[in-house]
């Protein structure tokens, strides 16, 4: 039997497109789409020689739902819901790029109070997706205790949040001017207990954690980005951010009233996994930042602009890009309407799919086990990158 | 950030936007052919590549090439239009490698085809004899043709092929454009 007959009758079209070239030492493996480490049906083919990944190439598409059409055949509002559950860890993230992007379009006035309440919902978000993160990536790596005290504390922020919004996970907060509810004062004492608690919380990771002289093997030097790649790759948010460009949505295309906090902006220059694990860890401390001001200054008023857009509400013609920052990097919607009430285009760019079209490159030359380190660094959502 | 870019390589015509108003700074409408140049032209000026999309129009498929830089703000669009009959564009795959995902992805929902992506296969739909779910039927393509903010601006998405750019800067954005819309 020639080598082409048998390639024929093994595998699907993706292994037959993965051309196993010349050397006939090599081993064609298959990751997912159910392996733990893709915490999602991704799947990556690798060639291997030995333990060492001579190819990679990741196969998108079992969770895609092609939001994008569903944008073409809802109304404006009706689309609204779509938004929590493109990506599942960063909710508030997407919700608020896609009605950015139809304020931005409709002309649409948001109340003050409003933008504070939008600020406080996203960055509690982004605490909670970095923590699912921090204990899934530590499970990857072999560690297993970390991720139970990281649901630990995400749990209070599923109880506040769902006071809210109604819901622990699919969150569907935003509206075209407002937000759906004000807090209320369990919310506001909830998240001030929480974050007293948090604060005692990081410490304690870095000095359990972040330290472990294990951790630091299987992620120093392990999958450098640098900055070329990332500006090919198109490459945002920690992973860019771990190469040590400080560049993030909330600062280089200021939206909401983020320009009147103060935060920092955290990078590290190593470009490996530890610089992407340490700007996270970072990150949240800054969130919490972000917080306590946006708690202490939010004034009285509407959460929800009275001249709001009601269901059947058109904005007019015209296109709009609205990028905001969610947790794994920038999050663009463009948005293009003919002046019904039918989006004409609603484009999604979802950070971790341009974050992970850079792991072919990046994952050649390395061992196995050090592919799973890198792909855990790079935080994918797999529903997002799939959309 | 200056305005337009004095010397891009390939004829184009180049709009300022508005970018408190729709988020762009910068359009810039060129034929396919110059696509490749002009993605290496960005490249140098270190822009780095959001996305890749396309649009379904009654002149054809607009191809968008979205851009924006780590130092510098605002966000620069390449448009292209390629016909309906034989939808080919030049990759820029070899400049921006990340284009590569997102030309397979507009492939999958247009059937726009790239020429010269390494890898040209289906990324998110299934393999093979699947319909481009983002096309649009006649009458409501017919819609958008006047809807198309820079057709609306007095500007050709299409540029002649002069070799002189000569940039048509429409300063005064309307304030809601395309007044002439009718539906």
């Amino acid at each position: 039997m020639s080598h082409c007959e048998a390639t024929e009758l093994t595998g699907d079209t993706y292994t037959r497109r993965f051309d196993t070239g010349p050397d006939a030492d090599t081993l064609i493996v298959n990751m997912g789409p159910q392996h733990p480490s893709t915490h999602g049906v991704l799947r990556v083919i690798v060639e291997l020689d030995g333990e060492y990944i001579l190819r990679a190439e990741p196969v998108l598409g079992y969770v895609h739902r092609m939001h994008e059409k569903m944008g073409e055949v809802k109304s404006f509002t009706q689309y609204l819901p779509n938004m929590g559950r493109v990506d599942y860890l960063h909710a508030m993230a997407w919700n608020w790029a896609y009605v950015g992007a139809v304020e931005k379009l409709g002309g649409v006035e948001v109340p003050e109070r409003a933008e504070y309440l939008r600020v406080i919902a996203t960055e509690l978000n982004r605490i909670s997706s970095h923590l699912v993160w921090w204990g899934a990536y530590l499970l990857d790596l072999g560690a297993f205790t970390p991720i139970m005290y990281a649901f630990d504390d995400r749990e209070i922020i599923l109880d506040l949040l769902q006071i809210i919004t109604g819901s622990r996970l699919t969150y569907c907060y935003f509206r075209f001017g407002g937000v759906t509810a004000d807090v209320t004062p369990a919310f506001v004492s909830g998240l001030t207990e929480f974050i007293a608690r948090f604060k005692s919380r990081l410490p304690m990771y870095t000095d359990l954690v972040t330290n472990n002289v294990i951790l630091r093997k299987r992620c120093e030097e392990i999958g450098v980005i640098d900055v070329d790649m990332a500006r090919r790759y198109g490459a945002t948010g920690p992973v860019l951010r771990g190469s040590g460009v400080a560049y993030d949505t909330r600062r280089a295309e200021p939206y909401g009233i983020y320009d009147r906090f103060d935060y920092e902006i955290p990078t590290f220059p190593e470009g490996d996994a530890m610089a992407r694990y340490m700007v996270r860890m970072r990150e949240m401390e800054e969130s919490v930042k972000i917080i306590e001001q946006a708690l202490a200054r939010m004034p009285e008023g509407e959460y929800l602009n009275a001249k709001a857009p009601k269901p059947a509400w058109k904005p007019g013609v015209g296109e709009a890009y609205f990028a905001v920052e969610g947790a794994r990097g920038k999050i663009g919607a463009y948005v293009v309407s003919d002046g019904t009430k039918t989006p004409y285009r609603v484009k999604l760019r979802a950070p971790s799919y341009c974050n992970l079209s850079l792991f072919a490159e990046l994952a050649q030359g390395v061992i196995l086990a050090d592919a799973v380190s890198i792909m855990g660094s790079l935080d994918l959502v797999i529903p997002e990158i799939d959309r | 950030m200056s305005a337009i870019f004095d010397d891009f390589p390939v004829p184009a015509t180049q709009v300022p936007g508005d970018f408190a108003k729709n988020g762009q700074t910068l359009s810039i409408f060129l034929e396919p052919a110059g696509i490749v140049a002009a993605a290496g032209y960005m490249k140098d000026k270190e822009y780095f590549i959001e996305d890749v999309t396309g649009l379904d129009l009654a002149e054809g498929f607009c191809v968008l090439y979205h851009f924006a830089h780590f130092e510098k703000p605002g966000r620069v669009t390449l448009r292209l239009l390629a016909s309906r009959d034989n939808p080919v564009v030049p990759s820029i795959a070899g400049v921006y490698g990340g284009a590569q995902w997102h030309e397979r992805e507009t492939r999958d929902f247009y059937g726009i085809a790239f020429e010269g992506n390494p890898n040209d296969g289906p990324l998110l739909l299934a393999d093979e004899e699947t319909t481009p779910p983002l096309l649009k039927d006649d009458a409501k393509r017919a819609v958008l043709q006047k809807a198309w903010p820079y057709a609306a601006m007095g500007v050709n998405p299409v540029p002649a092929a002069k070799p002189a750019p000569a940039a048509k800067p429409v300063a005064a954005k309307p304030a809601t454009p395309a007044p002439e819309v009718t539906k």
